[in-house]
């Protein structure tokens, strides 16, 4: 079945509350309304108010319910209405959630899910990769697929999951991108990588949108003779130190890729891992492309201006080749 | 704000007579707004009153304002003055509308344990046993113990760091918060926290706080959803202090519960000092049980250094909460009888409060209640009970000391459910799903950015 990557996400957790009682969804608007992107339309109807539950405005008792909920025996599945308003629930998740495994034991299988991500035009406060935040809090799974495939088996994979997983959703590619998806049930791993695309000459470490991005430049780039190989990361904590270290070992030159700012984003981390386990196969710096260090501007062209582009990739993929 | 300048009686927040105290009030009834026969009120002259139900037998008529005193060099020094009456007499315990003699002798055994384990904790403290420092429920062990009392098993509840007393009647033994406090290998966290920073959700239904506060009340209110989902109304109560109000999750909790009509039972403790700023500087309205107003639940105010009153307003709350009927806040008035840990000698609060206080205290309180008021125990009774409860201590204290402390390398793992290491299960049964006739369909529907 062809399905956008947003009915691939929409289709994933209809499935896990039709197959599973305990999996249940709260959130801003998520009821009658469907949400605000429209991936809980319909819910309501069939699952029952019940197991759809709009919230008041209130990410962090969005949060806190969903933790008690879950210490009960429930899945439940948060919706932020977009990722940008999870600061508000930062000591919920950071304090609360992320450390209980690992002070008291407790196991707490719930899900925070929602839109993320610019090309969008939506300012400085509707188009945040907030991923970061998550990446350096231990006991955290954060989650950012590219395709409709992966972001059904990926957000399966996170409702099953025991721990509390994070589930950024790429509102660029809700709609623009649509690909076969298998029709029986299927789950993606969670922490591990895959190789969107094999090539001999440098590799491009990336995940969401810019993996697209850098599908575009690798066209262009493959007129030149220049071989890309892109790994889409599809989980940016637990990393896939394997598939990282792979690439590398089989190029030996990497742009790293992402979409928010530059200053301690996961670009200096990868970077970190490739120079403690494959420092000797470098033949070349590590590059970066990345957002600017500062909030993502609202007009189109300071937009457009401020994130990574495919021209970007091109460039320093011309850059690199001549190391 | 001028330091010099006093609060006006207008201003007071609380400690002072309400205008229509109720005396036996109907708990419980929810707030409802009730047309004023007052005159000259404005627009149609529909005023609207609510009603708080007040159990407690006295009003304490005092209010904190910072003034500024010369010390003996003649500099300036600002201090917090307590002006009002404090030579109030102390009032009798309020016969329980729900205790046996039996029940009541148990609450003041708890907090007998409650008081005893502080003790043995300080000495812990004093001889370089505990990591860190310790905190003390003196003088708030009435609301601790007599609220924890009140739920039943299946409930579930969460304490604040004074609440140590609600874990020893829930189960927990006095060992296991000693170990915390020692961060030895056996505590209830293995030494990764320490304090009343551990829960359980098998088998004494106990979230773990955090030190971020007012956290808890959202989770609290979450644990009754899931139940709910599982068709149980559990009761779910936790603790917030008034300083601990003040911030916007404790808002968010409680308009939660409120909305979802969640049995939270609320106790917001309220022991005038937090850390070392006074109440008044923590909030304006005269009671922090007004605030059940605006979120539309039922709240109510007990002296917290009365055992039966905190049990009879906490049973009450537990039992709306079984019925499916909601949050209810109750606060308990009362003064922390110490610094915010060991370290803080409170100076800063003025000598005549604890002077006040000390005379309230919930133990000696209730030990006259029960000896000699209702004689309920012999003085006899009461000495042998002293006696059980001390060698209890000192037996959980041998444990606790005897403990060894963790390997660094316990430092490691835990931090994910790995496979095998949980079940996840719902507690109170699977639940009962309805499904609606409407199949799965593609949305084509208009959304905000595109």
């Amino acid at each position: 079945m062809q399905l956008t990557y947003l009915e691939a996400i929409r289709q994933g957790i209809w499935e896990e509350m039709d197959r599973d009682p305990t999996v249940f969804c709260l959130g801003e608007d998520i009821g009658i309304y469907g949400g605000a992107f429209k991936v809980t339309d319909g819910f309501i109807d069939r699952f029952g108010p019940e197991r759809v539950i709009d919230t008041p405005i209130a990410e962090s008792a969005i949060v806190g319910a969903a933790f008690g909920a879950s210490l009960t025996g429930m899945r439940p599945v948060a919706e932020f209405q977009f990722m940008d308003f999870i600061g508000c629930a930062f000591n919920q998740i950071s304090n609360m959630v992320a450390k209980t495994h690992y002070l008291w034991g407790a196991p707490a299988p719930l899900v925070l899910r929602g839109p993320s991500g610019g090309y969008v035009h939506g300012g400085p406060f509707h188009s945040q990769n907030p991923e970061m935040w998550f990446v350096h809090n231990p006991g955290l799974k954060v989650i950012c697929p590219a395709t409709p495939y992966d972001a059904k088996g990926l957000i399966k994979a996170a409702i099953r999951d025991n721990n509390p997983c994070i589930f950024f959703e790429h509102k660029y590619l809700y709609r623009r991108i649509k690909e076969e998806v298998p029709t029986e049930d299927y789950v993606v791993p969670i922490g591990k990588g895959r190789v969107a695309r094999e090539g001999k000459d440098l590799s491009v470490i990336t995940y969401a949108a810019m993996v697209h991005t850098a599908l575009e430049a690798a066209e262009i780039l493959n007129k030149e003779g220049i071989d890309l190989e892109i790994v889409d990361l599809r989980t940016v904590s637990p990393l896939d130190r394997e598939a990282i270290v792979q690439t590398v070992k089989k190029t030996n030159k990497v742009i790293i890729l992402h979409e928010h700012s530059r200053t301690g984003g996961l670009a200096g981390e990868i970077a970190a891992i490739i120079n403690e386990e494959a420092f000797d196969d470098l033949d070349g710096p590590i590059v970066r492309i990345a957002g600017l260090d500062s909030a993502i501007p609202f007009s189109p062209p300071q937009e457009h201006h401020y994130l990574p582009k495919v021209e970007d990739v091109v460039r320093e993929a011309r850059r690199l080749r001549a190391y | 704000m001028s330091n010099t300048k006093k609060k006006s009686k207008a201003s007071s927040n609380g400690h002072r007579p309400r205008a229509n105290a109720r005396g036996v009030a109907d708990a419980f009834v929810r707030s409802q707004p009730k047309n004023s026969k007052t005159n000259g009120t404005p627009g149609n002259g529909n005023l609207r009153t609510y009603e708080i139900p007040d159990y407690r037998l006295e009003h304490p008529n005092f209010t904190v304002h910072q003034a500024i005193e010369k010390d003996k060099q003649g500099h300036e020094q600002v201090r917090y003055e307590v002006e009002g009456d404090l030579n109030t007499p102390v009032p009798p315990i309020r016969d329980s509308k729900y205790l046996s003699k039996q029940q009541a002798i148990e609450i003041y055994r708890f907090m007998l344990l409650n008081r005893k384990m502080e003790v043995a904790l300080e000495n812990l403290y004093k001889q370089g046993k505990v990591v860190g420092g310790v905190y003390f429920g003196l003088g708030q062990e009435a609301c601790s113990c007599a609220s924890a009392y009140a739920l039943d098993k299946d409930d579930w509840f969460a304490p604040m760091i004074r609440n140590q007393g609600s874990l020893l009647v829930r189960g927990f033994r006095a060992a296991d918060t000693m170990m915390q406090y020692m961060a030895k290998a056996d505590s209830p966290t293995k030494g990764r926290d320490g304090t009343s920073h551990f829960g359980d959700i098998e088998k004494r239904n106990m979230v773990s706080p955090i030190s971020m506060l007012g956290d808890l009340i959202p989770v609290l209110s979450g644990v009754a959803l899931g139940a709910r989902l599982q068709e149980r109304n559990v009761a779910v109560m936790t603790y917030i202090g008034d300083g601990g109000q003040s911030t916007g999750v404790t808002y968010e909790g409680i308009n939660f519960a409120a909305v979802q009509n969640l049995g939270l039972v609320l106790f917001v403790e309220s022991n005038l000092w937090a850390y070392s700023t006074p109440s008044e500087m923590q909030y304006r309205c005269k009671d922090l049980a007004e605030r059940a107003i605006g979120y539309g639940i039922p709240g109510v105010i007990v002296d917290g250094t009365d055992a039966c009153q905190v049990y009879d307003a906490a049973r009450e709350a537990v039992e709306r909460a079984h019925r499916g009927e909601g949050p209810t806040l109750i606060e308990a008035k009362m003064m922390r009888m110490k610094g915010h840990a060991i370290h803080d000698a409170a100076a800063y609060v003025p000598k005549p409060m604890f002077d006040f206080w000390k005379k309230r205290d919930p133990i000696a309180r209730f030990e006259n209640y029960l000896v000699k008021e209702k004689k309920w125990l012999t003085a006899k009774e009461n000495e042998s009970l002293i006696k059980e409860v001390e060698e209890v201590i000192e037996a959980e204290r041998e444990i606790a000391v005897n403990s060894p402390m963790p390997t660094p390398e316990s430092a490691e793992g835990g931090v994910f459910c790995e496979e095998g290491c949980h079940e996840i299960k719902p507690k109170y049964g699977m639940p009962k799903v309805k499904k609606g006739t409407s199949g799965y369909k593609e949305t084509e529907a208009a959304v905000h950015l595109k």
